[in-house]
């Protein structure tokens, strides 16, 4: 097993930090609440570079904080705060983001509220045939091409 | 040390049309290629997270991918990544298909319109090859086309389209503009061994579970090793070697261990991309060859052309389900195709409809090259535009110059050493002209369709997928580094025949003419090859 792993404290500020990113709306879940956490953590684990950007914008966000708890704050506030570190840390903090949207877009339940219902793979999609008459007008107006 | 008749460097495109043709007619053929075979297990389109494969093991850009069997590219100097696949069938394992002919123009450019230069070969030279081709992958689309010269009946029907394509072909009536089915390497019925048509699954990108696609892997590389044709994986070639009459000897590569080897043949192909052959080139220093092989006029590695990629996508209030069906090119535009300069620019460029992606590509800014927002409003942003969304591509003709090149970086190796590439290009002063232009007329084009939102990326970075014009064909020693048969003009048994050889680019997508001219150039070595190494 990697040494790359997020400690408690660590989780618990992602899952924070991603229902923000992707918040609960209609029927549409938090980030936080379908496990992405868990997910971004598993994957990191195995891709260094991109754990090294995560931790760092995860601690551009405690230390943005001050004295406070990022978890402790308001909705108001910690979307305040994810502004600056997304401005201050614009790489790490993208990564932070492009992470949440791999792990809440591949989750089979998120997918299905989207109306996907299973991998475009084995039974793929079903095609009209092309009608060629389509093409009279494009066909009514003889060669297009130069010679040469 | 192991001998053949010929040697091909790069299984990809070009490499398996020609391994395939000269086997046919009786030759020892071996090549190398230095990636290895894709499996189907290894496709994800079974997987809910299909498309993570796009960020990760089949990313199209080896920079990011970085597989052992991948060599670094220095893109510092370069506004558009050159994209590229190292494995058995090269970039054809992960492609759009997307399979137009270039036009007759498109060979002469000096002559029509003042500009560049013109090939040492006719549209009408190629024209067989380009069916012969067709003839042996399995193209589906619709002859007829009066955009283009005449051509044989396709192997398959067009593909299928559906209302995501209506929307824009009537906005394409609307304009009154020329639009067609494209060919494509992606065939709509069954065709050939083992393969299945296309079931419209979607992400063709990330490669073809049902080998649908007409990838070099499924097509010539079982008929070139049927024929017997050694092809030998991770096979990384350091050096094409040259005897004391400066004939090409063989190549030092090394297998898989990482052993050295060498493997002579009297005649040698370079079929690496329009990055590798270069590179490889410029890595086979010799004192007959003190800057590179073949290199005696200077141009190996230079002229680069990648074709400038912009997309635009037209949101749509109805939802689309474009990101169903194939990617790549089902329909192309050739209206501004040719010059017209009243527009401001030579040459033209080319829309095709590529329709859409799944929800987390939409949301990682497939579309648009920006991500879309996160916060409140996240969903409503996506759902705007997932389902709703269908984008074209535009593609414009890049115009060779010189100082657009590929040229050895001074510090930067692969995993065994070997000096890597460094690619400097800048965009043209016509490109620039024409891009704009081009752009406005997509939006246009959605407009018309009836899109209620357009998206803009007016110029796609990850779109090098179009390796053109490093080794250019010409008549002349002194402006070109092959002949009209890919021979070089110093080396009489060595052969460019891929992407590199272009000495203009067109505005189309360049694989169908990278394979005709790889036919037609192992033909001619066929018929030759006697006297190319006596």
């Amino acid at each position: 097993m990697s040494e790359r792993l997020f400690n408690a404290e660590q989780l618990a500020l992602l899952t924070k930090v991603q229902s923000q990113l992707i918040p609960a709306e209609n029927d549409m879940p938090a980030a936080g609440s379908v496990g992405c956490a868990s997910i971004v953590h598993e994957f990191l684990r195995e891709h260094e570079e991109l754990y090294e950007l995560v931790l760092r914008a995860l601690d551009a966000i405690e230390k943005s904080t001050g004295d406070a708890s990022f978890i402790q704050l308001t909705s108001e506030e910690q979307i305040e705060i994810l502004r600056f570190v997304e401005k201050s840390a614009p790489e790490a903090f993208a990564e932070l983001v492009r992470q949440t949207y791999n792990a809440y877009y591949t989750r089979p339940e998120i997918q299905a509220k989207l109306g996907i219902h299973g991998p475009p793979q084995p039974d793929g999609f079903e095609f009209p045939s092309f009608d060629v008459s389509r093409l009279d007008r494009v066909k009514a107006r003889g060669k297009l091409w130069r010679d040469a | 040390m192991t001998k053949s008749d010929v040697l091909i460097v790069g299984s990809g495109a070009a490499g398996a049309a020609a391994a395939w043709s000269l086997s046919r007619n009786g030759l020892k053929v071996t090549c190398l290629e230095q990636g290895r075979w894709i499996e189907k297990s290894e496709y994800s389109h079974g997987q809910s997270d299909y498309e993570l494969a796009r960020q990760s093991e089949f990313h199209k850009d080896p920079n990011v991918r970085r597989w052992p069997e991948d060599y670094p590219i220095n893109v510092s100097g370069t506004p558009i990544r050159p994209l590229m696949m190292n494995a058995v069938g090269g970039s054809t394992v992960h492609w759009s298909g997307h399979f137009p002919r270039m036009r007759p123009s498109d060979f002469r450019v000096r002559t029509l319109d003042g500009i560049a230069d013109d090939w040492p070969l006719t549209y009408w030279d190629l024209e067989p090859f380009y069916e012969l081709n067709d003839s042996m992958i399995g193209v589906s689309g619709l002859a007829g086309d009066p955009g283009n010269p005449p051509r044989g009946v396709r192997q398959t029907p067009p593909l299928g389209f559906d209302v995501a394509c209506e929307a824009y072909f009537r906005g394409l009536d609307k304009l009154g503009w020329h639009w067609w089915p494209s060919d494509n390497a992606l065939i709509s019925e069954v065709f050939g061994h083992d393969r299945s048509a296309c079931n419209g699954c979607g992400p063709c990108d990330i490669g073809c579970p049902t080998a649908s696609m007409s990838s070099a892997h499924v097509t010539y590389w079982p008929m070139a090793m049927g024929n017997g044709v050694d092809l030998i994986t991770h096979a990384r070639v350091e050096e094409v070697t040259v005897d004391e009459n400066g004939s090409a000897r063989g190549v030092v590569f090394r297998d898989e261990a990482g052993v050295r080897r060498e493997h002579t043949a009297r005649v040698v192909i370079v079929a690496a991309n329009g990055i590798g052959t270069p590179r490889l080139l410029l890595n086979s220093v010799s004192s007959q060859f003190p800057k590179g092989l073949a290199n005696h006029s200077g141009l190996v590695g230079t002229h680069l052309m990648f074709h400038p990629v912009g997309f635009v996508t037209g949101v749509f209030d109805e939802p689309l389900d474009a990101q169903r069906g194939p990617l790549g090119g089902l329909m192309n535009c050739q209206e501004f195709y040719e010059t017209d300069l009243s527009r401001g620019f030579v040459r033209g460029f080319e829309l095709q409809l590529s329709r859409s992606v799944g929800p987390l590509t939409t949301a990682n800014g497939g579309l648009s090259g920006v991500p879309v927002a996160w916060g409140a409003g996240h969903h409503r942003a996506l759902g705007k535009i997932y389902r709703h969304a269908i984008t074209i591509t535009v593609m414009g003709e890049d115009l060779p110059e010189e100082i657009n090149r590929v040229t050895i970086d001074p510090q930067l190796t692969d995993a065994d050493g070997t000096p890597a590439p460094l690619v400097r290009y800048r965009l043209g002063a016509n490109s620039k002209k024409m891009m704009p232009f081009a752009i406005a007329r997509a939006q246009e084009l959605c407009e018309a369709a009836g899109a209620v939102e357009v998206l803009v990326d007016p110029l796609v970075q990850d779109s090098g997928w179009h390796l053109m014009g490093t080794c250019r064909m010409g008549n002349d020693p002194e402006r070109s580094v092959v002949n009209q048969w890919g021979c070089s003009h110093e080396c009489r048994n060595l052969f460019v025949i891929d992407g590199s050889v272009f000495t203009t680019s067109g505005a189309v997508n360049p694989t169908s003419t990278i394979q005709a001219i790889a036919l037609r150039c192992a033909d001619w070595v066929s018929q030759n090859f006697q006297d190319l190494y006596a």
